[in-house]
């Protein structure tokens, strides 16, 4: 997946803006964000409706707070909050889809083991 | 005479020579190496991060610690590869739930099996006909079989590739390191006691040798905690090795833990600090291991916020600082 690349983050009180260098401009909620994180933990929960649906609600009940972020290589950003989980590595790929409001997981349900 | 001579002479508007078999054979050997060479400059791009994993010594853990290293990485989503090297003692399926599976083949390429958490592995053991026969091949045919692992093998794009080697300073990695562009580094695994220190530090010698980074030095096996219950405030006493004693006190929930160094402690640190080489953690005895090795469910799986993850965890994120520092984007601004 071609995406451009990400020139500037800002953080604010609830969600994140966005710049990507070829103009467009994303606002990505704190909530989506965490509802979206990668990490095993998580991601298996995205894998149904229901336990998705109670995913969301544990990340809205968490108290609000602007996360620390870290560049990871020149490939992925990682997120730290001093409540819930902060395992996550997000690919800039990840983050462009919730940008455009798309299915972070690009429809693929979390699957370990198979072929 | 003309005829007898080694040398063809192909006058012009002759038919061009027909090669023979022989000629041909050579002809799509050299064919084949070339597509190797071209897979292998591509999977230098397609793989961000390429970890080599070693210890001078075996015994020491080496192959419990690749995979963990390689769960604890996809365990933060991340797209993650094991490849074990180690073609005498192929260990790594087996810890991965992956037993008795074949290599996959389509199209002339070799496609990895996904073992826990998404990991795609790829061994020696795929290619066994059972777990007893021992695998008995002199250098050249090993060799190839390396290099035929590294460039035949479709691992689609990945964060991270994990290689496992057989314990010592053999050729195995000699061979990945002349074949496989832009390793990051090696990752040398050790046990506190003394002969497994000697070892690594020629392993340490042996990476400045190769030119390969040394990322740091690993502590396995490092020290054994033991948990109990009692009647709060119950103080308690433990041998420990080498004659010591250790005390311990039952907390106001009732449980006491003592960690006993069974191979010592902190000798790793010793050797990182003695070499100028980074020190990247301990990671604790744990029977677990053992049976989760066995059961082919790794601790890091079957326990993913336990002592042991959360151990790994650290060690993986030291590393992640040390390979990803230099290539951090500094063009991002993030206020």
């Amino acid at each position: 997946m071609n995406i451009p690349e990400l020139k500037r983050l800002e953080r604010r009180d609830l969600d994140m803006h966005l710049t990507w260098s070829e103009g467009t401009e994303h606002e990505i909620s704190y909530d989506d964000l965490r509802h979206a994180c990668p990490c095993a933990k998580c991601g298996p929960q995205r894998n149904d409706d229901e336990s998705s649906l109670i995913l969301r609600q544990n990340v809205e009940n968490l108290p609000k707070e602007k996360p620390m972020v870290r560049a990871v290589g020149n490939y992925a950003l990682a997120f730290e909050w001093s409540n819930g989980c902060s395992s996550g590595i997000y690919r800039f790929e990840r983050i462009w889809r919730l940008g455009e409001k798309q299915d972070p997981d690009n429809g693929k349900a979390y699957v370990h083991g198979a072929w | 005479m003309m005829a007898d001579s080694p040398v063809k002479v192909n006058n012009p508007g002759d038919a061009p020579a027909t090669p023979s078999p022989e000629e041909q054979k050579k002809m799509e050997a050299a064919y084949n190496q070339m597509k190797r060479k071209m897979a292998i400059s591509q999977m230098g791009k397609a793989i961000k991060h390429k970890i080599m994993v070693l210890s001078g010594k075996g015994g020491v853990g080496k192959s419990t610690v690749a995979t963990g290293l390689a769960l604890s990485l996809a365990q933060q989503g991340l797209k993650v590869g094991l490849l074990d090297i180690d073609i005498t003692g192929p260990n790594v399926p087996k810890m991965m739930g992956l037993g008795g599976r074949r290599l996959n083949v389509e199209d002339g390429r070799i496609h990895p099996a996904q073992g826990h958490l998404g990991v795609k592995v790829i061994s020696m053991a795929f290619l066994l006909e059972d777990e007893d026969t021992p695998v008995v091949w002199r250098g050249p045919i090993k060799l190839g079989a390396i290099q035929q692992f590294i460039g035949d093998v479709e691992w689609g794009e990945l964060d991270y590739l994990i290689i496992d080697f057989p314990p010592g300073t053999s050729d195995e990695p000699l061979t990945v390191t002349q074949n496989l562009p832009d390793i990051d580094g090696m990752v040398i695994v050790t046990t506190p006691q003394d002969v497994a220190l000697l070892d690594s530090r020629k392993s340490i010698t042996f990476a400045n040798s190769l030119k390969v980074d040394v990322i740091g030095v690993i502590e396995n096996m490092s020290g054994y905690t033991v948990r109990g219950k009692a009647p709060s405030g119950t103080e308690i006493e433990l041998a420990a090795p080498g004659g010591k004693t250790i005390h311990v006190t039952a907390d106001d929930d009732g449980e006491w833990a003592g960690t006993l160094d069974i191979f010592k402690s902190g000798g790793g640190e010793k050797t990182a600090e003695e070499f100028g080489v980074p020190f990247l953690g301990k990671l604790p005895f744990d029977p677990g291991f053992v049976r989760g090795g066995d059961d082919g469910v790794h601790r890091i799986v079957s326990e993913p916020d336990g002592p042991a993850s959360q151990a790994f965890a650290e060690v993986v994120a030291q590393i992640q600082s040390k390979v990803e520092s230099g290539s951090s984007d500094s063009r991002l601004e993030i206020i």
